[in-house]
């Protein structure tokens, strides 16, 4: 066996156990009864991180292996991101933040449902560190793609990123986790594609919420 | 906002896990949902019981569950012993690390993979819509339980009219159906009109099902090719290019296909089988012996348990090591099939072969004489391997002419059989035997046929005697032959039709027609018969 196996194969049962943890401090959470506790709010934001870093890496090692390919499904958006609202609720409103989401009626997208939710977990993560008290997920079709976008109302994206992104180091990983985060990103939309096209991630500022915006956009 | 309230809590849930601190959670958050009645299982045979004695509506279940079954087997069992009812739901619980794994399951799929961990909120949203979206379809699985395919396809196109947002689950249903009840043209439409505006998977698995069906291998196999370099990871494509690939004989390439398949999903029993049938047929014994183990490994809990791969992996032991090796295999026989006559026969005919090699005559005849003894009292349609497998015993008996008498008695009742006759090929060529000496396979089947058709044209030209009794010694040929018994069916009802109905040939009818109900209830031909004897029936009552 070689280090990056038992890397992967130890990072899977740290995963198992902090997905006890998590639920134990739900449970927690729910026997005091508290409408908002700030410290359980960080142990929940923090334990959900290091479940989506995990995941995250997890998921890099097998892209590096070649062994992660997407499982295109139908999927319905509205549902979909309704899941990801609720299922991120209770820590955000711990730390004093709303999570919503926004989605036509009917709106139907294709893409591995895993791995997108994975994503879009892994991003909101991100925007509960960096936003002020708001968080919206947002899907629409725009010339033929499905964008999904996370907005917050915080101070948004240093100017660098952003001028980053028309470059090719954003497809590089860079130091710091919010930037491990959107490589992840972008490497999942660049798996999926339709024909000739394939997907990508735009990084902006001043969108639907005044604050940053990361979109991925599907084919 | 989707849901009506009161969806899920006036219902019978299961939660099985073999860890008991992630029970008491799920359990938990269930209660929390306001759910009041809940069964906890500790690992599959418990699930099961708990299955064998209540109806659940809901079932969560672990994929990894210690020793015993998996997830996927727990799942297998209930569908395929129809312990769960239609409608009711079943969440398959995974790490992500198995995703992959589970994935590749053959035949039945659970309603829907829950990714650990997850909360209470999500849990409840997740089987408020799967709840939501059963109930929706239950009109459709009751139409397709009792085979009225015409009604379930109704039921989906007005559905399908009202383009709701899950309009492709329900053409993929209406896919299937199509394919399975024989509509090839209409399902072909309707691959099509889905993948001109998407590639999705199923669709183009579907278009290949259909040239397969339509016995268009070149064209079948250009798709799943396609499917398969599009989808790496999609297993199903890698079956059906190893059944076309069998089809034509290219058995080198049917076995790379499913070498390759094994390897992203291991532990599906019936695919493990095949690869060793196919690398039996290639003389590739050390594959045949890798495949068998695990085909026998992980079909021990599995609805897919056959007694012939123990007879396969027992034989190969013997070859590859030896014999005591080989007898040694057998003995799980008796362990893992409890009365199983089956069982038996597989026993005693791997037994005959091993004996013999090891030069031990007496205990190889005795154990000849009880498997023919037993291969006489089979089905000769549903249980014809045990025919081919004979056939095999005899052969390596020295017995050739009994092992070419047996294969032919399998070509006769079954001449339509297109994967039967595969195996009868894989079997010849396995055993390096002489076709000729068979008299080709496809003389015979060409002589079935003629048979038939000349029936058939007696019957057309007002001839219902000559055709009832050309087409009844053909019978006694081949009892089991299906399209044989089809024909006398439609004959004798063609004479009732005529001269008004009899008792007696009722009865007769039915006698023929149960014959091949018993092993091909799906049947298009026998459907119809039926309708038009019920038809006849009412009006003379």
């Amino acid at each position: 066996m070689n280090f990056p196996d038992i890397l992967a194969s130890l990072i899977h049962d740290m995963k198992n156990s902090l997905g006890l943890v998590i639920n134990t401090i739900d449970d927690l959470g729910q026997e005091m009864q508290d409408q908002e506790n700030p410290k359980l709010g960080t142990l929940q934001h923090e334990a959900r991180r290091l479940n989506s870093n995990l995941i995250t890496l997890l998921s890099l090692y097998k892209i590096d292996k070649g062994q992660l390919t997407p499982n295109i499904e139908e999927i319905d958006v509205e549902q979909f991101l309704y899941e990801i609202s609720v299922d991120n609720q209770t820590t955000a409103n711990n730390m004093g933040i709303t999570v919503s989401y926004e989605s036509e009626e009917g709106l139907v997208g294709y893409f591995d449902e895993w791995l997108m939710r994975s994503v879009i977990n892994s991003l909101i993560g991100n925007g509960l560190r960096y936003t002020s008290s708001q968080i919206l997920i947002h899907a629409e079709f725009v010339d033929d793609y499905l964008v999904l976008s996370i907005d917050d109302d915080g101070n948004g994206f240093p100017q660098s990123m952003i001028e980053a992104q028309s470059t090719e180091k954003q497809k590089k990983p860079q130091q710091g986790e919010t930037q491990l985060g959107h490589y992840f990103a972008s490497l999942v939309a660049h798996m999926h594609s339709n024909g000739e096209r394939e997907g990508f991630i735009k990084l902006a500022n001043n969108q639907r919420l005044g604050g940053g915006n990361f979109s991925i956009w599907l084919p | 906002m989707f849901f009506k309230p009161g969806l899920l809590e006036n219902r019978l849930y299961l939660v099985v896990d073999d860890f008991g601190d992630m029970r008491s959670m799920i359990k938990n958050m269930l209660m929390a949902c306001g759910v009041r009645e809940i069964r906890l299982a500790r690992n599959g045979s418990e699930a099961i019981e708990l299955m064998e004695e209540e109806r659940f509506d809901v079932v969560l279940c672990d994929y990894n569950l210690g020793a015993g079954r998996d997830g996927q087997q727990v799942l297998e069992e209930a569908k395929y012993r129809h312990l769960m009812g239609l409608g009711s739901v079943f969440v398959m619980v995974t790490a992500e690390n198995t995703r992959d794994m589970v994935m590749g399951a053959v035949e039945y799929e659970p309603d829907s993979y829950l990714t650990k961990p997850f909360n209470k909120d999500f849990l409840k949203t997740r089987l408020e819509k799967l709840i939501a979206k059963k109930h929706n379809l239950l009109a459709i699985e009751e139409a397709v339980e009792k085979r009225n395919y015409a009604k379930a396809v109704t039921i989906l196109d007005e559905k399908i009219a009202a383009k709701p947002a899950n309009c492709n689950e329900l053409r993929k249903i209406k896919g299937d159906i199509l394919v399975n009840s024989g509509k090839l043209t209409e399902a072909r439409t309707l691959f099509e009109e889905v993948l001109a505006i998407r590639e999705l998977p199923w669709a183009r698995l579907g278009l290949g099902r259909c040239s397969y069906l339509a016995e268009d291998y070149q064209q079948a196999t250009d798709e799943f090719q396609r499917l398969k370099s599009q989808n790496p990871n999609y297993t199903p494509a890698y079956d059906w290019l190893a059944k076309c690939h069998k089809r034509v004989n290219q058995l080198t390439e049917a076995e790379e296909i499913l070498k390759q398949a094994v390897s992203i999903s291991p532990k599906a029993v019936p695919r493990q089988q095949m690869l060793g049938e196919v690398a039996l047929a290639n003389h590739h014994q050390e594959i045949a012996e890798s495949a068998f183990t695990k085909a026998v490994h992980h079909g021990k809990h599995s609805v897919y348990k056959h007694p012939s791969n123990y007879a396969n992996l027992a034989r190969v032991t013997a070859d590859n090591h030896d014999g005591a090796a080989g007898l040694q295999v057998l003995k799980q026989i008796k362990k893992d099939f409890k009365k199983d006559p089956k069982a038996d026969f597989y026993q005693a005919s791997a037994e005959c072969q091993i004996h013999e090699a090891m030069g031990n005559d007496d205990l190889a005849q005795a154990s000849l004489n009880k498997a023919a003894e037993l291969q006489k009292s089979f089905d000769q349609i549903e249980d014809s391997d045990c025919a081919i497998e004979l056939a095999k015993t005899y052969k390596k008996f020295g017995m050739e002419e009994e092992s070419l008498e047996l294969l032919k008695g399998a070509i006769l009742n079954n001449h339509t059989d297109e994967q039967l006759m595969d195996e009868i090929k894989m079997t010849i060529s396995s055993m390096d035997m002489d076709e000729q000496a068979l008299g080709t396979i496809d003389t015979i089947r060409e002589e079935v046929s003629a048979l038939n058709r000349k029936g058939v044209e007696l019957a057309k030209n007002g001839q219902l005697e000559e055709a009832a009794k050309l087409l009844k010694e053909t019978s006694t040929r081949m009892p089991a032959n299906r399209t044989v018994n089809l024909n006398i069916a439609l004959v004798l009802l063609m004479s009732m039709e005529r001269e008004g109905p009899s008792p007696a040939i009722i009865d007769e009818i039915k006698g023929y027609l149960a014959r091949v109900a018993k092993a091909d209830p799906d049947n298009n031909t026998l459907q119809k018969l039926y309708a038009r004897l019920k038809t006849m029936l009412s009006d003379y009552v």
